[in-house]
């Protein structure tokens, strides 16, 4: 208390320093007087009076000083000296504080930048209560049955693991496109379906009404026709209107009762994937007509999460589910479903394990691929940073170079080491506080481009570019780290100066003493060393986006293939209108003059969706071999109108319907795993391979490879069904070959569905080749950042690297001009600099090579189509960095080919 | 003649609480001389010693600060005790009671044979 009161007190003083000091003089002075007076009363003589007041109470000064010491904060005071003399030796030279300035501001406002995007991706807990006890759960190993989603449980699983005594709650979770129909309007937004105990587990309260609860609304299969709006939605569809509790909606047709809006900024577990209604998971087979799966152990679907009681830890949790798992699943292959399941196919089902992970960030199916781009990219601006450091260090002492004899006059006239060596830090950290201000402004600049670049799905709704306080303290923090990286070296070395030899020098050396340029070149063989690891690592990531981009999709002229999706299913259509309304829609599609073909597919190409079903071969035993084959259901001129060819047998024909025999097309890559080379034709195949599975569909046919999810995962094993066999009441998104430019194709294609159903909400419209580009947005992201990472640190290095032989030449003149006149040819003078220059190319090398190959092993997975240790981006790698040696050595060596050796001799 | 001894920091401060809570306000002069009569001239109070404790007092708060008029009407500043002040005083007087009396056990060897 008393301590913070005498700080206060010192503070307020710094400000009124002269008054306080006018008072103490005055104090002191009355002291002695009355001192004086004393004297004389006991007699002194006047003088001698005076004399014996003064010995007596010791130094008036000194007094005074110690008083000053006391009364102010001695720390400020010379802090805010030091503050005052650095800004005055920066603004003496203008230029180098602009180029220091401007390089760190890149330098940290690129990290400032990828810590934003990574910081919301990667790092950012939920904001939900205790975050750090949720944990993801799910299982490996096959389901013999369906998978829908990554991590997917089915829902019997969700129901066992609340048995589990580790765990205060398990809840789960399923995503689904919903319409929302309200007045008469319709449209799409995000549903999820969540078990009643979902919001108690996260422990997030209701901003209106209520939110669900296990007691109201996880009891009646089918019977709780309930919402729950998320609070962006709430404020932007019902204008935060209270009165929205208790009016009726249309979900998927279905009649539902807003009940209540969740806490503000909750967005879920998938921020990227946000919903803005939750509908009880109870009521699945109303939300998604097609499939009713709640007590299918067979079909996987649900997310499940769980929050850790206290004593458990992730492990711990993990290991006590096995148990309940492996039981679970003995039982289930007693079951008549599996019972006559292969004996290879119960192994494999009895091996299953229980995986989990922490949810304390929640779950997204982007960050996985996001997270290691990011790290890879923020370990790449550091290095670039690191870079730029490099160079203001070598500008600083090039700087302290210039000032040997200042720095030798202060320490001559009593300054110690301490004090200049904290002045000349000072110095570096007001360059890096501006240069950390300036990246603060560029970093924002820089995330909104950025966020520019990212496809338009996900993750850019969550984003924000504005910086909050974690933002301002990475910054922050990262200036002063900075300061001390590029600021002590130069200062420890400028203070070795040799008093003697500084002071005695009439004329100064240029560009300081020995230790100054040794530290200055292995600076630059640094920079060259991380160049190298920035520019590789950029080839690597643009030859991995060039590789997927040119990746064989097996289509044809994308250019010019519409894609859009409907749902009818969700506006309450029964699977026979559905199949009617596709068919009507596609003959009218047909009919339009600038339609070469259409067709469509059940599953969506190159959107990273997918569906994998077990099938059974007949003749060939489910031993010994992979039964998981990726489907898709297509109508009839699909494969004309994405330009596949059809290598044996036919297309589906309009007469493929229920009724008529089963049929499937197989693509070449099936065909070859199952079949080796003979032809599937007349081949039979079946679904799921548990009891009952009949091989009932004949293939007809065998087509070419194509893509399924996108150009990362490539050529699947397909197995393609005539859509009207599928018997599904599922959306489908439609293909159209066409001959005219999309932007007035796009109109046509909306009249032509409203002509059918004006109420149909169309969405993802776009070219079939944009929809790929999207796919990439992750690989577009690292190849364009490592590019400019890579230019940005090669163009620091170049500077660095001129700068070290520029100095080199200056300090050589005499010699080189001593060269010259006893007869040394321009050539070798010119070649003596350049070896100089590629003597610290080579070190940096044998730096920089290894590693970039042991960091080129870190991103391997990122990369496609290319190893890490390629030989042709590292030789590509080397040269850039050679022609830039060459570059920036040129000119100095130049200029020591050209120096006049009598004016060389004469000027010292 | 005795030697005279400077004044020790950490018993001046106690000793111009004491003096405050005896006299009441006082100005610098009248303290230094005050320590000075009751030591019986044995300690010696230096501007160099005073002043700044008397600045380290009143930035704790333990004496505050105010110009007055002295008895032979000259300027002077006069310090006074606080509230904190009464109390750090008590304080300090017992804990300095009790280090004098540890002191004493030890120095005197009477007492050594109990």
């Amino acid at each position: 208390m008393n301590a913070i009161r005498a700080i206060l007190y010192r503070l307020a003083s710094l400000f009124d320093r002269r008054r306080r000091d006018r008072e103490l003089a005055e104090e002191l002075e009355c002291h002695l007087q009355m001192e004086i007076e004393a004297n004389l009363r006991s007699g002194m003589p006047p003088a001698e009076a005076r004399r014996a007041a003064l010995l007596k109470s010791g130094g008036v000064e000194l007094a005074k000083e110690e008083c000053r010491d006391r009364r102010g904060l001695p720390v400020l005071e010379t802090t805010l000296r030091d503050l005052h003399h650095a800004w005055r030796f920066l603004s003496r030279g203008p230029v180098f504080a602009l180029v220091a300035v401007l390089s760190l501001a890149l330098g940290i406002g690129a990290n400032t930048a990828i810590f934003t995007l990574l910081d919301q991706v990667v790092l950012r807990h939920l904001p939900v209560q205790h975050p750090g006890q949720l944990q993801m759960i799910w299982t490996t190993g096959p389901s013999l049955g369906s998978n829908q989603g990554s991590r997917a449980s089915s829902y019997p699983m969700y129901q066992d693991f609340q048995q589990a005594p580790a765990f205060s709650y398990v809840f789960c979770r399923y995503l689904t496109p919903v319409s929302v129909s309200l007045a008469s309007q319709t449209e799409r937004v995000m549903g999820e379906l969540v078990s009643g105990n979902y919001f108690q587990a996260l422990g997030i309260a209701p901003a209106l009404g209520r939110v669900f609860t296990p007691e109201e609304d996880d009891r009646v299969y089918k019977g709780h026709p309930v919402v729950v709006l998320s609070h962006p939605y709430w404020v932007e569809r019902f204008g935060a209107d209270p009165g929205v509790l208790g009016q009726k909606i249309l979900v998927n047709n279905y009649p539902m009762v807003i009940v209540g809006v969740s806490a503000a900024g909750f967005s879920g577990i998938d921020a990227a994937r946000s919903p803005q209604v939750r509908i009880p998971i109870l009521m699945k087979p109303l939300m998604t007509a097609a499939s009713d799966n709640l007590g299918d152990r067979r079909r996987q679907w649900v997310q499940i999460f769980a929050r850790r009681k206290p004593g458990y830890t992730i492990e711990s949790a993990q290991a006590s589910l096995q148990p309940l798992l492996t039981g679970t699943l003995r039982a289930e292959l007693e079951s008549p479903a599996l019972r006559e399941t292969s004996k290879r196919n119960r192994d494999l089902f009895l091996a299953r394990k229980i995986l989990t992970e922490s949810a304390a960030n929640g779950y997204s199916s982007l960050p996985t691929s996001y997270s290691r781009a990011l790290v890879a990219l923020m370990c790449m601006a550091g290095v670039a940073l690191l870079i730029a450091c490099f160079n203001v260090a070598s500008l600083l002492i090039a700087r302290a170079a210039a000032r040997q004899k200042e720095l030798a006059m202060r320490l001559a006239v009593g300054a110690s080491r301490g004090q200049l060596l904290r002045q000349l830090l000072m110095e570096s950290a007001v360059l890096s506080t501006l240069g950390g201000a300036l990246g603060l402004l560029l970093s924002v600049a820089m995330v909104r481009g950025l966020l520019h670049f990212l496809p338009a799905n996900g993750m850019l709704t969550t984003l924000r570019a504005e910086p909050d306080w974690r933002i301002f303290a990475f910054n922050i923090a990262l200036a002063l780290v900075t300061a001390l990286l590029f600021g002590l070296a130069p200062a420890r070395q400028a203070l070795k100066v040799d008093l003697w030899s500084t002071l005695k020098d009439a004329a100064g050396s240029v560009g300081g003493n020995r230790g100054s340029v040794t530290l200055r070149k292995s600076l630059v063989t640094a920079q060259v060393a991380f160049s190298f690891l920035l520019v590789s690592g950029a080839l690597l990531f643009s030859r991995t986006l060039l590789n997927l981009k040119t990746t064989n999709s097996g289509f044809r002229d994308m250019d010019n293939l519409v894609t859009f999706q409907i749902d009818p299913a969700r506006s309450g259509y029964s699977l026979t209108r559905l199949k009617d309304f596709y068919q009507r829609l596609l003959e009218s599609l047909r009919s339009l003059p600038q339609v070469k073909s259409a067709g469509f597919a059940w599953v969506p190409l190159l959107s990273g969706r997918e569906a994998d079903w077990d099938v059974l071969v007949e003749g060939m035993p489910a031993e010994g071999r992979e039964s998981q084959a990726w489907v898709n259901g297509l109508s009839p001129g699909y494969w004309r109108t994405m330009g596949v060819p059809m290598l044996e047998g036919r297309d589906f024909e309009d007469g493929d319907v229920n009724g008529r025999p089963k049929v499937a097309i197989v693509n070449r890559k099936f065909a070859r795993d199952i079949f080796g080379n003979r032809s599937p034709i007349g081949l039979r195949i079946g679904l799921d391979t548990g009891r009952g599975a009949k091989a009932d569909i004949e293939i007809v046919g065998l087509v070419e490879d194509s893509l399924y999810e996108g150009p990362r995962q490539g050529v699947r094993r397909q197995v393609f069904f005539p859509f009207p066999q599928m018997n599904q009441s599922v959306g489908a998104a439609f293909y159209i070959h066409t001959s005219t430019d999309s932007a007035t194709m796009f109109a046509t294609l909306r009249r032509n569905v409203a002509e059918l159903d004006p109420t149909m909400p169309i969405y993802e419209m776009k070219m079939l080749a944009d929809q790929l580009d999207e796919t990439l947005g992750t690989e577009r992201l690292t190849a364009t950042l490592s590019a400019a990472f890579g230019i940005l640190a090669t163009l620091l290095a170049a500077v660095g690297l001129y700068g070290v032989m520029a100095l080199t030449v200056a300090r050589r003149t005499r010699e080189i001009g001593l060269r010259m006149a006893l007869g040394a040819r321009q050539g070798a003078l010119l070649w003596m600099v350049m070896r100089e220059a590629f003597e610290l190319y080579g070190a940096g090398l044998a730096l920089g090579v290894p590693c970039a190959y042991l960091l080129g092993r870190y991103v391997s997975s990122q990369l496609f189509g290319v190893l890490p240790a390629d030989l042709g981006t590292a030789v590509a790698a080397l040269m850039a960095l050679a022609m830039v040696t060459a570059g920036a050595a040129f000119v100095p060596a130049r200029r020591a080919s050209r120096i006049d050796p009598i004016r060389a001799l004469h000027d010292e | 003649m005795a030697e005279k001894s400077d004044v020790w920091q950490g018993t001046l401060a106690l000793m111009v609480l004491k003096t405050l809570e005896t006299l009441g306000p006082l100005h610098g002069y009248g303290i230094a001389r005050r320590i000075e009569q009751t030591s019986g001239d044995l300690l010696v109070v230096r501007y160099g010693t005073l002043y700044p404790a008397l600045l380290k007092l009143e930035q704790e708060g333990f004496i505050s600060a105010e110009w007055g008029v002295s008895d032979n009407s000259r300027r002077a500043k006069y310090y006074a005790l606080t509230r904190a002040g009464k109390k750090q005083l008590a304080k300090e007087a017992r804990e300095w009671g009790q280090t004098s009396a540890i002191i004493a056990r030890f120095i005197s060897p009477a007492e050594e044979a109990s």
